[in-house]
């Protein structure tokens, strides 16, 4: 005896929309809500931590040079002023790669001919000393004093604050020079 | 005598129409999502105007409400509140302290210090500075160091971040 046929094929097939007012309801609240708690320019903060007492100061500017030898201090020192860059420590200011064309004194890293600062070879130059001297016991290997002369913007500062934080090799992140300090107006 | 109901309208069939939500579902979605990517809790921090456009860097750490200095180009304000205006008489040329804000600061540091002893409110000894991008080194060193003299010596430069 067969089977008699189903009896489903013949049942409507049961078609439902999905009410969705409830959800547009929720959205219509929610949106205007985001749009207001949501933060359109994202801040970020530059660290700068000064020692409390007065006469701490950058880096060991002031102190002595037997000083400097025992605790081996690199002092190393970042002017800007209107000509370019210049890197120096305590005894030498590095000057800069073609002197012969730009003549002795000059900065280290001059400007570009269109007026910016040159902030990659700047860069580079500091990653070579920091390669040199990591690892060599300088007690303020990360550190670096910055001055400036005294109608430079503010965004300059910035830009050389941001920059000799870190760099990146191989895919590493390192140190470059992340403590800043800040030494006298020129 | 009244008109008689025109007949064609009379039997004219309601038009049900419905309207197809999805294309719009799909836009709201990805506008919360998107709205809740960038959603912040810490409110504004920042009051933009035409004098104080903060510089730009790439910095990641995130700015906190603390005690804000701002610095514009024609004026100084603490916690939004103008305190000096930025000329010779209020920021002497030979000296690096600034006599009015160093007076301000001493006044927050005082609180602070009353807070933490009567309620337990850590005194953290931080200073948010705002500085617009175009005010010279010295006015910030200036800024900096009365900080630093009036006991907010952790000093954190606000900036906007990009990429």
């Amino acid at each position: 005896m067969a089977y008699k046929p189903s009896m489903r094929t013949k049942s409507d097939s049961l078609e439902m929309e999905l009410d969705i007012r409830p959800v547009m309801n929720l959205m219509v609240v929610l949106i205007p809500l985001l749009i207001v708690s949501a933060e359109w320019v994202k801040l970020s903060v530059l660290e700068i931590n000064i020692p409390p007492s007065k006469n701490a100061g950058s880096g060991g500017d002031d102190n002595s040079q037997e000083n400097k030898e025992k605790e081996k201090l690199l002092g190393l020192t970042i002017a800007i002023t209107h000509d370019g860059i210049t890197i120096a420590n305590a005894s030498t200011i590095l000057s800069s790669d073609n002197e012969a064309e730009d003549g002795p004194g000059g900065p280290t890293v001059p400007k570009n001919p269109d007026g910016s600062y040159d902030y990659d070879v700047l860069i580079t130059k500091l990653i070579d000393i920091k390669k040199k001297i990591v690892g060599k016991g300088f007690k303020d290997e990360d550190r670096a004093v910055i001055t400036a002369s005294a109608d430079i913007e503010y965004q300059v500062i910035i830009t050389v604050m941001d920059k000799i934080q870190m760099y990146e090799e191989n895919n590493n992140i390192l140190p470059l020079f992340p403590q800043i300090n800040f030494g006298n107006v020129l | 005598m009244a008109f008689t109901p025109s007949k064609a309208k009379k039997n004219l069939e309601k038009e049900e129409g419905s309207l197809n939500m999805n294309a719009m579902m799909d836009m709201m979605t990805i506008i919360l999502l998107f709205l809740l990517k960038s959603f912040s809790t810490e409110g504004a921090l920042i009051t933009p105007s035409e004098n104080l456009r903060l510089p730009n860097s790439t910095s990641e750490e995130k700015a906190k409400k603390e005690l804000m200095v701002s610095i514009s180009q024609k004026e100084i304000l603490v916690n939004d509140q103008p305190l000096m205006p930025i000329n010779e008489q209020t920021v002497p040329k030979g000296q690096m302290l600034i006599p009015a804000l160093a007076a301000k600061l001493a006044e927050y540091a005082d609180q602070e210090r009353e807070l933490e002893i009567e309620v337990g409110k850590e005194f953290t000894h931080m200073v948010v500075i705002q500085g617009d991008y175009k005010i010279s080194f010295e006015m910030m060193m200036k800024v900096m160091f009365t900080c630093a003299k009036s006991e907010f010596y952790k000093i954190r430069l606000l900036t906007i971040r990009v990429g």
